[in-house]
């Protein structure tokens, strides 16, 4: 096998393009960040020109209007920049009927960092582009995390204020939720999935480099609220209406970005499904995918079906806040017909599916870990593919859940019940796989292990929670206090958030070239897991105690665990430290990654670190399932054309 | 291997992906981009649903009155567009260029006309979103639906411009088949919005 890989792993040496010098109105021709620049001033103008339009033929005064340019602007800049980056100019290009330039794939590939902020449509850069970004995002939200707990440390504190400190948790929520949880996954899967599957590359690569484009525009919206007169949106992550139609322009920041992220997840997840069923290597038929590829497949499946959702969600809010529809006008005035619990039937009919897509692609790194770890087989591989299916069609069955106290029809609580506990069925299934996995396997701590094996333990806490959360009774007695804060905490800090840790130590080599640093990798694990559980586990007790979450202030019987957990949140924030002068320290100086350090059988290890240009040589041949560790001889894939790869000599192969 | 190899450095590309399926990729693009669509449709019929079922408000909204007759007529319109359209993708199939840009002609002037007479239905409707839950959800639906009228008319006219220079063949047509699927999404997703907003 060594000499095979060897073989197939020289990348193809492309011209090195320098910086070359170009004059100011030819880079302005050009799409970059110049003519993005001076797009964004056109976009500026459109907004102010629309307005000024509508209000002059509506006879509406003063034609100006900063609230009215603001909305528009908010849809139009954007737009205009991915213009002007040069995001739609092929498909301008060929659907204007021009002939067809030569397909010269030198826009493949990264040469040098600026490569990283063009429009690349290769999808290994388009991953390292989502995974940067998404995580200078948890950067951002983690920070404001530190904010909430400054301000929770004593009862009675006034380091915010109270509408800042509104403001601050909800821009937290939404950058961790909308761009940091959800993208994360769909970088790392962006990088390993085609390599995976034996695919050069996505299967509509431009695509892909759009739906890169549109989540920084998402998350510098969200952030960008709080500049927004009237501060930024404060009505948590939920924005519920009618609080959220009566609220300052900054609530539009949020229902705007949400849709440039939710775009941006779709048109991944139409990829990623695209790819997968049209692009595998010959011989990888569906039960032989890594299961990261059938988790991403389940994972799209949600995407592509929910995201609508919450995309019209906050559309209703738009139009109605903008334009005075009437959907959630209910209360006050004439015309109140509106409906306010169907902003949350349809909200949370995204929102709960996506509580899975946050945590599905992290259930497929897990696997993918724990059985290049453990040296063995994962136990019960079609079990593990049937539950990511039966979570996406439970998924959706389950949204009324997070509405037992919202005042809906009683009834409806009782079936949602039922299925909220049934669909703990998959996901322990789940569970219990990776146990039996782990069971008598031969357990290489490594530090994506130690991250693999700290989320079962604190998602399954997690988990228990969340069935005790299904059950009616008890949900209406802890729904609005710190219990529920612990819980999501747990399944998304401890469950999501640690996958992803065990992803990135896992595929980091793969990725850069680089070795990381296991003696910080294993600081980081342990510091992180400590702080983790004393800054969120005590929340499950004062939640039960009573106290109210989303709350400025609280009473002095609590004052004393805060003051506990506001400590330990700051430590858990300087873990994040350790990760980050890890990751830029082995970046730039880490030993050299060998194509397959962790002895790995899935096709990405089989070609170098970082992979060639272009993928693959010649697109491999599947012969055998992903995770047959501990069989003598097992090969996944070889590099022949089918017709020479049959098994006895991909053994032979094997054992050079 | 050596030959594999030598082919590679001359083509300074990637290697032919393997197809694993004989569904086209732009193809199943489009569908399960459709399949989001109509998701996007959901949310909106969801609102409509509670407005209407939950709430139990009447329809239309009192003093209100919505034109079936004359919209009958523009749904009409809009479904002979899905007849044009697979005709002009009939004629490039059997090669005959008449067929295609006539067809394509004749869908982009059908759904204009479609796009133009519903806008002249707001002008004349005399009530304004804002003055009911009724009418907020049905300047909504069909507002959505004339968005994505709008946008199936950019991709036509694309198609048809790109029929006049001579562009698809009977062997290659998708260029005009995927966009083609996109609007007879757009012409039956108009049936459930015309007969849940006036007919019943």
């Amino acid at each position: 096998m060594a000499t095979t890989v060897a073989e197939h792993t020289t990348a193809v040496t492309t011209p090195a393009r320098g910086r070359s010098r170009v004059p100011l109105p030819a880079k302005l021709r050009r799409g970059g960040w110049y003519r993005a620049a001076l797009f964004d001033v056109l976009g500026l103008g459109f907004a102010v020109g629309i307005t000024a339009l509508l209000r002059f033929v509506n006879h509406q005064h003063p034609v100006i209007d900063g609230h009215a340019i603001t909305t528009v602007a908010l849809f139009s800049v954007p737009v205009f920049f991915l213009l002007g980056l040069g995001a739609f100019d092929y498909w301008l290009y060929w659907a204007s009927g021009r002939p067809t330039r030569p397909e010269t794939h030198e826009d493949h590939g990264a040469h040098s960092w600026r490569d990283y902020f063009r429009v690349n449509p290769d999808h290994k850069v388009i991953g390292i582009q989502y995974t940067v970004t998404s995580f200078f995002f948890l950067f951002v939200g983690g920070m404001l995390a530190m904010l909430i707990r400054a301000q929770l440390a004593k009862p009675g504190m006034n380091f915010l204020t109270p509408e800042e400190f509104n403001g601050v948790f909800s821009v937290h929520a939404s950058l961790l939720i909308f761009v940091f949880v959800i993208p994360v996954f769909a970088g790392l899967a962006n990088f390993v999935l085609p390599l995976m599957i034996g695919a050069p590359d996505m299967a509509f690569p431009r695509l892909n480099a759009l739906s890169y484009w549109l989540l920084p525009i998402g998350g510098l919206m969200m952030l960008a609220s709080f500049l927004a007169p009237g501060g930024s949106f404060a009505t948590g992550w939920t924005a519920y209406a009618p609080l959220s139609t009566d609220m300052p322009i900054g609530q539009l920041f949020f229902s705007i970005g949400v849709q440039f992220a939710g775009f941006s997840s779709i048109f991944t997840a139409l990829n990623f499904l695209v790819t997968i069923i049209t692009m595998r290597a010959p011989g990888m038929s569906f039960f032989r995918l890594p299961l990261l590829v059938w988790a991403n497949f389940a994972t799209s499946l949600l995407v592509v079906i929910a995201t609508p959702f919450i995309a019209s969600s906050q559309f209703f809010i738009l139009l109605d806040s903008a334009l005075h529809f009437n959907f959630f006008n209910a209360f006050v005035g004439p015309h109140t017909n509106g409906n306010v619990l169907m902003y949350q039937h349809i909200f949370w009919f995204y929102s709960h599916p996506a509580v899975y897509i946050m945590m599905l692609p992290g259930f497929g790194i897990i696997s993918e870990v724990i059985a290049v770890n453990a040296r063995k087989p994962i136990f019960g591989y079609r079990m593990m593919a049937f539950s990511l299916i039966a979570i996406v069609v439970l998924g959706f069955t389950v949204w009324a859940h997070h509405m037992f106290v919202s005042g809906m029809q009683p009834w409806i609580r009782i079936p949602m019940m039922v299925t909220t506990a049934i669909i703990s069925v998959p996901t322990g299934i789940k569970i219990f796989s990776w146990l039996a996995t782990l069971w008598r396997g031969v357990l290489h701590m490594s530090t994506q292990m130690l991250f693999a094996l700290g989320f079962i333990t604190m998602f399954t806490l997690g988990g228990i929670s969340g069935v005790m959360l299904a059950m009616v009774p008890f949900d209406i007695h802890v729904s609005q206090t710190y219990f529920i804060v612990a819980h999501i905490h747990y399944v998304l800090f401890g469950g999501s958030l640690f996958t992803i840790f065990a992803g990135v130590y896992h595929w980091f080599p793969k990725m850069t070239g680089r070795m990381l640093d296991e003696r910080l990798g294993r600081l980081h694990f342990w510091s992180t897991f400590i702080f983790f559980n004393l800054t969120f586990g005590p929340m499950h007790y004062i939640g039960l105690l009573g106290m109210p979450r989303r709350v400025y202030s609280y009473s002095a019987q609590f004052a004393g665990w805060n003051l506990f957990i506001s400590i330990c949140s700051f430590f858990l924030g300087l873990t994040f430290l350790i990760f980050l002068w890890n990751i830029v320290a082995s970046w730039r100086h880490g030993p050299r990654a060998a194509g397959n350090p962790w002895r790995a059988l899935s096709l990405e290890w089989q070609v170098s670190s970082p992979p060639p240009i272009f993928n693959f040589e010649t697109i491999p041949t599947v012969v055998g399932g992903p995770y047959e560790y501990g069989v003598p001889g097992a090969v996944h894939g070889v590099f022949k054309p089918p017709a020479e790869a049959r098994r006895p000599s991909a053994v032979a192969v094997a054992r050079e | 291997m050596e030959s594999a190899s030598v082919t590679h450095a001359e083509h300074h590309g990637p290697p032919p992906a393997h197809r694993s399926s004989r569904v086209e990729p732009p193809v199943l693009g489009m569908v399960l981009f459709i399949i989001s669509e109509i998701m996007i449709f959901g949310a909106f019929f969801t609102a409509y649903f509670f407005i209407r079922v939950v709430t139990h408000d009447p329809w239309p909204a009192p003093g209100t009155k919505i034109p079936e007759a004359a919209t009958g007529i523009n749904t009409a319109i809009l479904l002979v567009s899905s007849l044009t359209i697979h005709w002009a993708l009939v004629s490039i199939k059997r090669g005959n260029r008449f067929g295609l840009k006539a067809g394509m002609v004749l869908t982009f002037l059908l759904g204009l006309t479609f796009l133009f007479l519903q806008v002249n239905e707001y002008v004349h409707l005399g009530w304004a979103p804002r003055d009911s839950a009724q009418a907020t959800i049905f300047y909504s639906l069909t507002g959505l639906h004339g968005a994505h009228v709008f946008v199936g008319l950019c991709a036509l006219l694309m198609v048809t411009i790109r029929s006049f220079r001579g562009h698809y063949s009977p062997e290659h047509h998708q260029g005009m088949e995927v966009p083609g699927i996109y609007w007879h999404f757009v012409d039956g997703m108009w049936i459930v919005v015309y007969t849940a907003l006036y007919v019943l």
